[in-house]
């Protein structure tokens, strides 16, 4: 059975971080979940959404995280409970809506989950939320452990719906996306009629600042609270050499590193669990015991910043050493690791660890480096994109004007690199690439006279394109948007979209296409399917060379994941051994060189090329590409 | 990390402003492609040695090596290559000479060549676009004249040469060539790549064009926009040097462009090169001078018999009757020579 929906208290299941947060929401009695997805944070939703219908509650994929917040803030609004998750990009588009929701309040609880990337693992940036929480003067819980991801969501609500505040909780990829015990709490289903209370409107005018003092009296109650937060602790010496403090994933790591070196008769560890706004009291009641602080923490130096401000001017720290990132003690960028502590304890404590033996390690490096396929990030076999970056970088050639594309983060980002034959050439917030071709249209009055091309998925075109689109077209702006619409939300796991015609809970709703959008802007898009090399190609160089204004061209082709599983490949491919010369041909291995489908391979028996039988998902577009028509398709 | 075979070829080529767009390395690997009158290296590859390097005509070649291969020692000349025959031919056919663009020489050999299987396929050049010249293959010597008209653009002649060779069902090939597609042609045969010489091996014709130099097409057109319109474009000639200039027939007449306008839109690969008559064809044709002049000398052709193959093929041709034959004034061949190292000596 799904353990997330476990009526078993007591019981212990192994949840992955967003499992365990999805549980919390459950035991919580939420009411509606909403997200827009991304990674570390999509399994949240997922999770959710699976069990939806059977717990009796709302669950979306929103069309944004702006969107997803104020649908989520909706439960909180009229006395019902409220989660919304997004990764740490995400929480930069939903920002404008909480940063007014801070000060208007709430009545239920909202619970706002947002899943840093530390080292941008799998995100275009590498950021610190937390510096939301405390810009909006927000509570904000950071669990460590897979219990505390559970725990805190629930903790989060009661509090949300005490202070009437919405409450962060942050997590880290390393919690989000490991697994741990957890043990269960009960389930509570919501008993309380919803009520939108008209005699207290969620509004900051007249006064902004009245509502702010409302605001700051809400964060000192919070403080208060915190103090005694089960979520906050020492373990250690009673007056150690040196004190590690720190939150969420930081402390497994800190635990680590002591463990390591068997020092935990000389390190302490303070862990913080709410880190916003601090329990100063018993900071301070700790912090005391030591006169060397590292602070221990993935993304920038928050706590080491707030812990810093916090112990200024005080003499009892004044001969109080802080190491962190903002001493560069530890990396100030990139993800943290237990080593890096580690090596630092080493220097500190002045001992020597050597893990493993050289011979050890070099052994590792071997065997790694014999036995795994060098893999970049890439296009899987038959993937629509592919065909488009390929089109795209002929088009750009044979046009001849250094011509150059605007994109953002998708599947179609790997266009920046091999996979896409570097065809990318930005790659900012989600629809960013149209906004910029907005802008990038209008320069040829001051000398541009190099054609601009902007690339977006489907789900992004309904994420964030659509106003760049009406802007672009209202002021003329001249470029040709390729609309790379797959059907799919698929680097973050097939999550359905506006185009779809389905929910996060599977059930049938309405779909509204891109092309009717973009006609409803006053653009009339051109379809084609991208798999046509030819035809893509010379439409493409038509619609920068044939008119002013934005152009709209759709390549519409289903994701090759997506139609693997669905249907039966279009196309049985092979390779006629007989007009493949292989090395002798001349083309230095073109297809499996330079076009590089997964799905091509080279025999180096035969030292030819070959189809991946297993791989290939038939679209066929090898077949374009090969001189001597060596690679064959037959409609299977 | 050494260059590839193709960085050379970008670098001291097509970076030099030495590519002519003959289209030699088009159609001998896929990384290379000829569009609108531009060779493009389209992706990255990797060998140092390639072919696309060794036969370009802009790259050094060995033009002994060449001479000695494809003629008799005792007809090679200085100045313009081989001479077995110097004469001045026309079609006996009015058609052709009213469709062709002098003397229509190359269309009565061309056609000749085909259908007495001397050849099984021409490499000719069309038109794809106004003044753009499309390459294309034709077996049908009924089709001849619709290639008639001289291109005033280079065509990528040796890129359809390259494609229609790598075909099995084609096993013997003319081409009408400029100077420096006969030259990339002519290299072929030095070639060490066994793909080339089996290429090479089915090429049984070149009929050279005599070239001073050509234009750019997006240039040309620019310039010949501004003075009649493009869509008015009927034909274009170049008479004679004294004239200067460059005739556009319209549906309306005649225009005369003055060279001066048109020296900007010439082929900047063409200033580096030392070739005016096609050295390395069997058979070299341009336009007649006659002291008759322009007017009678614009229906006649220069012919240069360079080759064992070229001579049998103009004998053919007299005695079946299809090529007229007119005596060469005196100092017509030294004249020939004179300009043709005139262009050898204004590189050098």
């Amino acid at each position: 059975m799904n353990m997330i929906v476990s009526n078993k208290t007591g019981e212990t299941a192994l949840f992955m971080g967003n499992e365990a947060i999805a549980r919390g929401a459950l035991e919580a009695g939420v009411s509606i979940c909403a997200a827009y997805p991304g990674n570390p944070s999509s399994d949240i939703i997922k999770a959710l959404a699976e069990v939806g219908p059977e717990m009796g509650i709302h669950v979306e994929w929103s069309v944004n995280e702006k969107v997803a917040l104020e649908v989520a803030a909706s439960a909180a609004m009229t006395g019902l409970r409220g989660l919304a998750a997004m990764k740490q990009n995400g929480l930069n588009v939903a920002s404008d809506f909480l940063l007014n929701l801070n000060l208007s309040g709430i009545r239920g609880g909202l619970v706002l989950v947002v899943c840093d990337d530390p080292g941008g693992i799998s995100s275009t940036n590498e950021q610190d939320s937390r510096l939301f929480a405390k810009m909006g003067e927000l509570p904000l819980f950071e669990p460590s452990t897979f219990q505390e991801a559970k725990d805190m969501v629930v903790e989060a609500f009661e509090l949300s719906e005490k202070l009437e505040l919405p409450c962060l909780v942050r997590s880290v990829t390393r919690l989000s996306h490991a697994r741990g015990n957890v043990e269960l709490g009960s389930l509570s289903t919501n008993e309380v009629k919803p009520f939108f209370d008209r005699s207290k409107p969620f509004i900051n005018i007249p006064s902004p600042t009245n509502a702010h003092k409302g605001l700051r009296q809400k964060f000192s109650k919070c403080r208060e609270i915190f103090e005694n937060s089960p979520y906050n602790y020492y373990s250690g010496p009673e007056n150690p050499e040196l004190m590690l403090v720190t939150s969420g994933a930081g402390l497994f790591y800190s635990q680590d590193a002591v463990r390591c070196l068997d020092v935990s008769k000389r390190t302490g560890i303070l862990k913080v669990g709410t880190t916003s706004p601090l329990p100063e009291q018993f900071l301070s009641k700790h912090l005391i015991k030591t006169q060397t602080i590292i602070f221990v923490e993935d993304g920038g130096p928050f706590l080491e910043g707030n812990i810093r401000e916090l112990c200024a001017g005080r003499p009892e720290f004044s001969n109080t050493k802080f190491l962190g990132k903002l001493t560069e003690d530890l990396p100030p960028v990139g993800e943290l690791t237990p080593d890096l502590i580690i090596d630092l304890l080493c220097k500190k404590l002045d001992i020597e660890f050597i893990p493993r033996s050289a011979e050890y390690s070099e052994a590792v490096k071997a065997a790694v480096q014999n036995n795994t396929p060098e893999r970049g990030s890439g296009f899987c076999a038959g993937c629509p994109h592919r065909a488009t970056y390929w089109a795209i970088k002929k088009a750009l050639i044979r046009d001849g004007r250094d011509g150059f594309v605007l994109g953002d983060i998708g599947c179609y980002g790997m266009g920046a690199g091999p996979a896409g034959y570097q065809q990318m050439n930005t790659m900012q917030a989600m629809g960013s690439g149209v906004g910029i071709a907005s802008g990038m249209g209008l320069l040829e009055q001051f000398g541009l006279d190099q054609p601009v091309i902007a690339v977006c998925g489907d789900s992004t075109f309904y994420h964030g394109a659509i106003p760049a689109l009406l802007n672009a077209n209202q002021h003329g702006s001249n470029f040709l948007l390729l609309i790379l619409d797959n059907d799919a939300t698929a680097m973050t796991g097939f999550q359905p979209h506006p185009g779809l015609g389905k929910d996060a809970m599977g059930r049938q709703v309405p779909s509204v296409k891109i092309a009717d959008i973009c006609r409803a802007i006053g653009l009339e898009p051109e379809i084609q399917d991208p798999y046509d090399l030819d035809t893509t190609i010379k439409t493409i160089i038509r619609l920068l060379r044939e008119k002013q204004g934005a152009k709209v061209l759709i390549l519409k082709r289903e994701c090759a994941l997506v139609a693997v599983k669905s249907k039966a490949p279009a196309f049985s491919i092979s390779v006629d051994a007989e007009k493949c010369l292989g090395d002798d041909c001349g083309c230095n291995r073109f297809c499996t060189r330079t076009f590089r489908c997964p799905g091509l391979i080279w025999d180096a028996e035969k030292k030819q090329a070959q189809i991946d039988q297993a791989v290939c998902t038939g679209c066929g577009v090898c077949t374009q590409i090969c001189q001597h028509q060596a690679i064959i398709s037959e409609a299977s | 990390m050494k260059n590839s075979a193709k960085d050379n070829l970008k670098q001291q080529v097509i970076d030099q402003q030495k590519c002519t767009q003959c289209g030699a390395c088009v159609n001998i690997c896929p990384y290379t492609e000829y569009y609108e009158d531009r060779i493009i290296p389209l992706y990255h590859c990797d060998l140092q040695e390639g072919s696309c390097y060794d036969i370009c005509p802009g790259t050094p070649t060995d033009f002994k090596a060449l001479q000695s291969l494809m003629f008799d020692k005792q007809d090679i000349t200085s100045e313009i290559g081989s001479v077995k025959e110097f004469c001045i031919t026309r079609s006996s056919d009015q058609d052709i000479r009213i469709n062709a663009q002098h003397g229509g020489t190359v269309s009565t050999l061309i056609s000749l060549a085909l259908s007495e299987g001397v050849i099984d396929a021409a490499v000719l050049a069309g038109e794809q676009d106004v003044l753009l010249p499309k390459q294309t293959a034709v077996t049908d010597s009924s089709r001849i004249l619709e290639f008639a008209k001289s291109k005033f653009v280079v065509s990528p002649t040796v890129a359809e040469f390259n494609a229609l060779a790598s075909k099995n069902e084609v096993q013997k090939i003319g081409v009408v060539a400029t100077p420096c597609q006969a030259l990339a042609l002519a290299k072929m045969r030095l070639s060490n790549d066994p793909r080339i010489q089996a290429n090479i091996k089915k090429l049984k014709l070149v009929i050279g064009l005599f070239c001073g130099w050509t234009f750019s097409w997006e240039a040309l057109k620019k310039v010949i926009d501004e003075h009649v319109g493009l869509k008015n474009v009927l034909g274009m000639d170049i008479p004679p040097s004294k004239y200067h200039n460059l005739k556009v027939f319209t549906p309306t007449g005649e225009t005369d462009i003055s060279l001066d306008d048109l020296m900007p839109c010439i082929n900047p690969a063409c200033n580096s090169c030392i070739d005016m008559t096609a050295e390395f064809s069997d058979i070299s044709v341009g336009s007649a001078r006659l002291k008759e002049g322009w007017e009678t000398a614009k229906s006649w052709n220069h012919t240069l018999v360079r080759t064992i193959a070229g001579e049998k093929l103009i004998q053919t041709a007299k005695s079946h009757g299809l090529l007229e034959f007119k005596d060469v004034p005196e100092g017509n061949l030294e004249k020939l020579k004179r300009a043709a190292l005139n262009k050898k000596e204004n590189l050098e």
